[in-house]
């Protein structure tokens, strides 16, 4: 975290007749309810035009890293449930297939089975409050009330499962912590059917055809398939700018071998294609649910993983498509009970390197539509 | 209509695991041996990943190749460990349309550690390595911008290294504060500090091992500190100032 911006020197510049135009500085945030969470930028404007924008993060720094390196590995996934807060599940998924890729563990079929259905349907809650956030940062304050209230339902689902609505610490190296509760599959059907017939639609009307919304996002914070790679975005920003690389599809983990993914890509690269692959997913994840939940095979649910848990000796490289992008632990045992190092790859961290980028050039309203486009969670992004 | 094919039907592939798919990445990787006139050491790990292993002056001649010839787009992360007598920066690269996944470790000294930077190759390497900066102290040479990206400018020390602690170690009575918390966040207290208590089984396993017994206060750390509570008196072990409270006055008397 930086307290003081790296900015040019020369912020004077000569206008017409003589007359002087002065840059101006503008801090957004870190106390802001646009920029997604603590973040603060930096801008220099000209006029309405930012000329150079600058990015301090750290602001919710909690030294994530650490703390793996000082807890057991059972202990990993409650930890990891704050890095990215909107999305615990695949946050979980991911800490417990690295250790298991670490320890040569296979996960029990019904439990990987119970991870796709319960990441699919974070994924569809993420998604909802990104869309929802990204609506009401451009002025339409009824979607978010929606898609609140549809991400309530799924947050009740998983209070059901696993005891908590947020940080559920369900998904553990080996296996998942309970089997489904009574019922659960049948209310999880119905908020399926319930989401797809109405909601969905519902919400696709009010901010597809929007005119406001479309001239709002539409050609504005366009990216370059090269410069995605190149600034190494993944997730929806990068299938955004047709680039179909879903980590599910390429490298699949769990149950998604054996279910198959279609990734969306939208040609446009702007924030409306942005947009329009989070609408997509949220139909494809809910397919991916009924289609677990249709094969969802008994057994057991866990493998007997000790709470003194020693891997081998080695390092892994493990990554899950999170909501918002590879979501990639780097971890080292040293064949005692804690990770000697794990090193989280925060998706928000690497696609908020790009926004200096968008923004040059564009006008301050612009600012707002591009960042939540690129829909970041400061959890993700300080960890 | 069958939902479990997709749109495009397509199936589950896992090519990228196939020994195959591998063997033909190492066969491409073969070019490094070439480029960099020694036989650079591959190895295959876990989750479909090859890992070779480079020297630091060499890094920047692996990064071109690597994105020029070999066709890795993309600079995923920057990673590093701390192994006491060295330190290791390691980068994954990531091969889109081959679906490959690439580890490069550089192994640097850990007193002043530097390793040239891949800003000028990938873009992404930017935060990336500032944070790495700011967590390991891995100085790279050539970054345009090398700031503390995560942590205050003014915190001293990186936090990742085997050699911080994340608490303060020295521990006083408890009725007093221990450190200063503001000289601890800010690391200050890292410096100078005896070390009295000894992280010997690992945090929390004390407890674990004699559950009920507060790790402060046992009778191990009376004896190794000479400090705290006596083990012998009534209300030793237990939280808060028991053994300070005054007997009741006898009733009657």
């Amino acid at each position: 975290m930086a307290v003081e911006p790296n900015l040019e020197p020369s912020l004077y510049t000569e206008g017409i007749g003589g007359l002087r135009s002065e840059e101006m500085i503008l801090n957004m945030g870190p106390q802001h309810p646009s920029t997604h969470g603590v973040l603060r930028l930096v801008l220099v404007l000209d006029g309405e035009t930012v000329v150079q924008c600058t990015p301090v993060i750290g602001y919710l720094h909690r030294g994530m890293e650490k703390i793996f390196e000082n807890r057991p590995y059972m202990a990993g996934p409650r930890y990891i449930d704050n890095a990215d807060y909107l999305s615990p599940m695949i946050n979980e998924s991911a800490f417990s297939g690295a250790t298991e890729q670490l320890a040569g563990i296979e996960p029990p079929r019904r439990a990987q089975y119970i991870r796709v259905i319960v990441n699919e349907l974070e994924r569809i809650a993420s998604h909802l409050v990104a869309v929802g956030t990204y609506g009401l940062d451009l002025g339409a304050s009824t979607p978010v009330l929606w898609c609140f209230r549809e991400r309530e339902v799924i947050l009740d689902l998983f209070e059901s499962l696993s005891g908590h609505r947020f940080t559920h610490n369900y998904i553990r190296p080996g296996g998942v912590l309970f089997d489904f509760p009574k019922g659960w599959l049948q209310q999880c059907e119905a908020f399926l059917d319930r989401f797809i017939d109405r909601s969905w639609p519902e919400l696709d009307g009010l901010l597809t055809g929007n005119e406001i919304f479309e001239a709002r996002t539409q050609g504005v914070g366009y990216i370059d398939p090269q410069q995605a790679l190149a600034f190494a975005m993944t997730g929806p920003n990068l299938r955004a700018s047709g680039i179909p690389f879903d980590i599910r599809v390429d490298r699949p983990y769990d149950a998604y071998r054996e279910i198959a993914v279609e990734p969306v890509t939208e040609q446009s690269g702007d924030c409306w294609g942005r947009y329009l692959v989070r609408m997509k997913e949220m139909k494809e994840s809910v397919r991916l649910c009924r289609v677990a939940m249709d094969r969802l095979p008994g057994g057991a649910i866990s493998t007997r993983t000790p709470i003194a848990f020693r891997p081998p000796r080695g390092e892994v490289y493990f990554a899950v498509e999170s909501a918002r992008g590879e979501e990639g632990l780097y971890m080292v045992s040293d064949g005692s009970e804690y990770p000697y190092r794990a090193k989280l790859r925060g998706p928000s961290f690497v696609n908020l390197q790009i926004l200096p980028e968008l923004l040059r050039g564009r006008r301050i309203g612009d600012v707002i539509a591009i960042l939540g486009s690129i829909d970041i969670v400061l959890g993700d992004v300080d960890r | 209509m069958d939902i479990a094919t997709p749109a495009s039907g397509g199936a589950p592939s896992l090519r990228a695991f196939d020994r195959q798919h591998i063997n033909a990445m190492l066969d491409a990787l073969g070019q490094l041996d070439d480029v960099l006139r020694h036989v650079v050491p591959k190895k295959r790990m876990a989750a479909g990943c090859v890992g070779i292993d480079v020297a630091p002056e060499e890094l920047i001649a692996t990064a071109h190749l690597l994105r020029d010839q070999l066709g890795f787009e993309m600079l995923t992360t920057v990673s590093s460990a701390d192994l006491l007598d060295h330190i290791e920066s390691i980068y994954h690269f990531r091969s889109l349309a081959k679906n490959w996944v690439l580890q490069l470790r550089v192994k640097i000294a850990s007193e002043e550690p530097e390793v040239d930077s891949l800003v000028s190759v990938y873009p992404s390497a930017n935060w990336l390595e500032r944070e790495q900066y700011d967590m390991m102290g891995i100085t790279f040479r050539g970054h345009p911008d090398l700031r503390r990206i995560l942590l205050d400018d003014e915190f001293f020390g990186f936090p990742l290294r085997k050699s911080f602690h994340s608490t303060p170690i020295t521990v006083h009575d408890r009725a007093t504060t221990q450190v200063d918390p503001n000289r601890a966040l800010g690391g200050e207290a890292q410096r100078n500090v005896e070390r009295v208590v000894a992280k010997r089984l690992g945090q929390g396993e004390q407890e674990r091992l004699h559950p009920g017994v507060p790790t402060f206060g046992s009778n191990a750390f009376y004896l190794e500190t000479g400090q705290g509570l006596e083990p012998d008196q009534p209300g030793a072990g237990e939280r808060g100032d028991s053994a300070q409270k005054e007997t009741p006055p006898e009733p009657g008397t």
